[in-house]
């Protein structure tokens, strides 16, 4: 078995050790047997190659780096990827990319941009006197497809952003918050899921230290490519359970 | 009334040394801000011949202590603020910390959040010329300091605002600071590398300025040294590397590792500017010991340790180049906090190239507040973790004192323990090794 990785704009969207996601990708396929080729996806990527994807990866960018990608996105790739995800390619979108992925994103100055709107969801900013949400995050998993094949039903993460998200009825939550902001630390949700694809807060290496979302991932990449069910062989996650639950015994 | 502060703080200055209350480094400072917020214009009087300061993401304090073991060799006064206490509260302080009333210069290191606050308190009327030292900017301490591109910003901002006496002294490799160089109205000078033989061999992953500052088109490098720092152009609009003013076959380096090569290259052109001769600041250089935590060596137990500050992906990247390159050999001890002085948010931990250590033979141990989540990197990185894990060449110590007291008692007698510490690992490690505490 093989998977194609397409991971969006790695030069400008890597802000903080989003790497991460990708390394245990990679790893807990090879580790399994399967073939994985990381297709990095940039302005030279043709539409007719991100056709060929079967998982989907975006980290967080800075404001700079947004702006310079943010075109090629919305005309040029953006139609595919909601072509892509509507049809179950399962996807990890961290850090801004509730902002980006959402309906629009109206920022502090009460601009609105608009995202992909592949996500039914809006993101505000509140300006600058509205603390930024930032800490070390722990989760329940609360959506029920996540919760039937996964491990377990926490999730931890650092989180660190000005905006806050409100999702609408076409999208579910990725999980509730048990300590932390989440999507706007009003509803207790965090994050959102869409088809196969997952939408958080939580920025940077979200998959090292939550294997379970990773082999979730990797599962529904492969069920929707092999078009069977799949059970993936179970692999000794000691180091990365021990990282997880560190964070809750400091935490929760 | 300058009088008057300078005397509280003076006594508070002392009274906090005499009882080793902690952070006596800022609190005087920061008292006498309280009272007179103004204050540093006033200070500022005190120096004669050149405020100096030394503004950058990595090198800050190495660098601020080479210049002034220069200038002091040749003779001058100097005032010096301390490292950890670059904020402006700790730049005041400094002036009360020294019993002395006039210096020919002053040297202060300054945080990045902090420059253009410390630069707006030297004030309008300040007529000591003002020489700016910016060695590098990359990504660190997110959660505290914000986007490098939102720090140039403030800093161009804050750097129009200066006299057109100031000198700009700033390191050509780094795409983003060029920029600010070409922006601002006083001269610039450059200084960088031009070594194809220290080029590595591929693009490090933790980059954060490699698309052209001007146009946004991706720049084209012939090389880089490391993270952004290279040799550069944007074949777009033109924007490329300056002509620089000092290169690194003129020094010589007093300690191992490229980013001290940088350090050495800004002390060098900053001193020459103040009319040192290039043969007296290489001799200076010569017996020049690093600060604290900054490649020192120390014994502990009769083993030799040497402890690199490693507290981002830039900064550990060149640690662990800096330690696989080094003729000394032995175990390699890395340790992850994360408190306040760590920045809260270990993310970055993922963007280390740790499959550099892949080569690495002796024993690689983690420790720390954040010791699992290096471990977890460890597992993703090295190619053979599982066999280094039963062999015990990879492990998990969590307790810093115990790490550091097996790790002695494990290694050779000839053998050089490494340790990479975050900064507040690093004071506790210094404390465990030296036995006494230093802030």
């Amino acid at each position: 078995m093989k998977l194609v990785i397409g991971w969006l704009y790695p030069d400008l969207m890597s802000t903080y050790g989003d790497r991460g996601n990708i390394m245990v990708l990679e790893k807990r396929c090879e580790w399994r047997g399967i073939d994985v080729v990381i297709v990095p996806i940039d302005f030279s990527t043709k539409i007719g190659e991100l056709r060929t994807m079967d998982l989907l990866f975006g980290g967080g960018a800075q404001d700079r780096q947004q702006g310079i990608l943010i075109d090629d996105l919305r005309k040029n790739k953006g139609p595919t990827f909601k072509v892509l995800i509507e049809r179950g390619i399962p996807g990890l979108f961290v850090c801004g990319s509730p902002q980006l992925l959402g309906s629009y994103y109206m920022t502090g100055d009460g601009s609105k941009l608009d995202g992909l709107g592949i996500f039914d969801m809006v993101s505000k900013h509140f300006g600058n006197d509205k603390p930024r949400c930032i800490g070390n995050l722990v989760a329940e998993i609360t959506n029920e497809k996540l919760k039937s094949t996964a491990k377990r039903n926490t999730i931890v993460g650092f989180e660190n952003h000005g905006g806050r998200t409100y999702l609408g009825a076409g999208v579910q939550p990725f999980a509730r918050v048990k300590r932390g902001f989440g999507n706007n630390g009003e509803d207790g949700t965090e994050g959102a899921i869409f088809k196969n694809c997952i939408a958080t807060y939580s920025h940077g290496p979200l998959l090292p230290k939550n294997p379970h979302i990773a082999d979730w991932l990797i599962q529904k990449a492969l069920e929707v490519k092999y078009k069977k069910s799949i059970s993936l062989t179970s692999l000794l996650d000691t180091e990365e359970w021990d990282a997880h639950e560190a964070m809750i015994r400091r935490l929760v | 009334m300058e009088t008057i502060i300078s005397l509280v703080g003076s006594v508070l200055s002392t009274f906090l040394k005499v009882f080793r209350i902690g952070s006596g480094n800022t609190w005087p400072g920061e008292i006498a801000l309280k009272i007179e917020p103004h204050i540093l214009q006033k200070l500022v009087s005190r120096i004669q011949k050149g405020i100096i300061i030394v503004a950058g993401t990595n090198g800050k304090t190495t660098t601020s202590l080479m210049i002034k073991k220069i200038l002091e060799d040749h003779g001058y006064s100097v005032l010096h603020n301390k490292s950890g206490a670059n904020l402006l509260n700790g730049v005041v302080s400094s002036f009360f910390a020294d019993t002395r009333t006039s210096f020919d210069y002053a040297v202060f290191e300054v945080d990045e959040n902090a420059l253009p606050g410390v630069l707006a308190a030297l004030g309008k009327k300040n007529t000591t010329p003002i020489t700016l030292i910016l060695l590098n900017l990359f990504r660190d301490q997110l959660d505290r300091y914000g986007e490098v591109d939102v720090i140039a910003d403030k800093w161009e901002k804050a750097l129009r605002t200066l006299p057109q006496s100031t000198t700009l002294v700033i390191n050509a490799d780094d795409p983003q600071l060029s920029l600010i160089g070409r922006n601002i109205s006083y001269p610039a000078l450059y200084f960088g590398l031009d070594n194809e033989l220290l080029y590595l061999p591929k693009m490090q992953h933790a980059t954060d300025s490699i698309y052209c500052p001007i146009c946004g088109k991706k720049l084209e490098f012939t090389g880089v040294y490391f993270s952004h720092l290279g040799d550069w152009k944007c074949t777009n609009c033109g924007f490329m590397k300056p002509t620089l003013s000092l290169t690194e076959k003129e020094i010589h380096s007093p300690l191992e590792g490229i980013y001290n090569r940088y350090n050495t290259l800004a002390a060098t052109l900053v001193t020459k500017q103040c009319g040192i001769s290039a043969k007296e600041i290489a001799a200076s250089l010569k017996n020049f010991l690093p600060a604290f935590g900054r490649m020192e060596e120390v014994i502990y137990k009769g083993k030799k340790f040497k402890i690199l500050l490693s507290k981002n992906p830039t900064g550990f990247n060149e640690s662990i180049r800096t330690v696989l390159h080094s003729d000394q050999k032995g175990p390699l001890l890395m340790m992850l906090n994360d408190r306040i002085p760590d920045g809260t948010d270990v993310s970055w931990i993922w963007d280390v190239d740790f499959n550099q250590l892949n080569p690495f033979k002796n024993a690689l141990i983690v420790s720390g507040d954040r010791g699992e989540d290096l471990l977890v990197c460890l597992k993703y990185s090295i190619d053979t973790y599982k066999e280094k894990v039963e062999k015990n060449l990879i492990r998990l110590d969590k307790q810093l004192d115990e790490a550091v007291d097996r790790v002695a008692r494990s290694a050779k007698k000839d053998e050089t323990i490494w340790i990479l510490a975050t900064y507040s690992a690093m004071l506790d490690v210094r404390k465990i090794l030296t036995g006494r505490k230093i802030l």
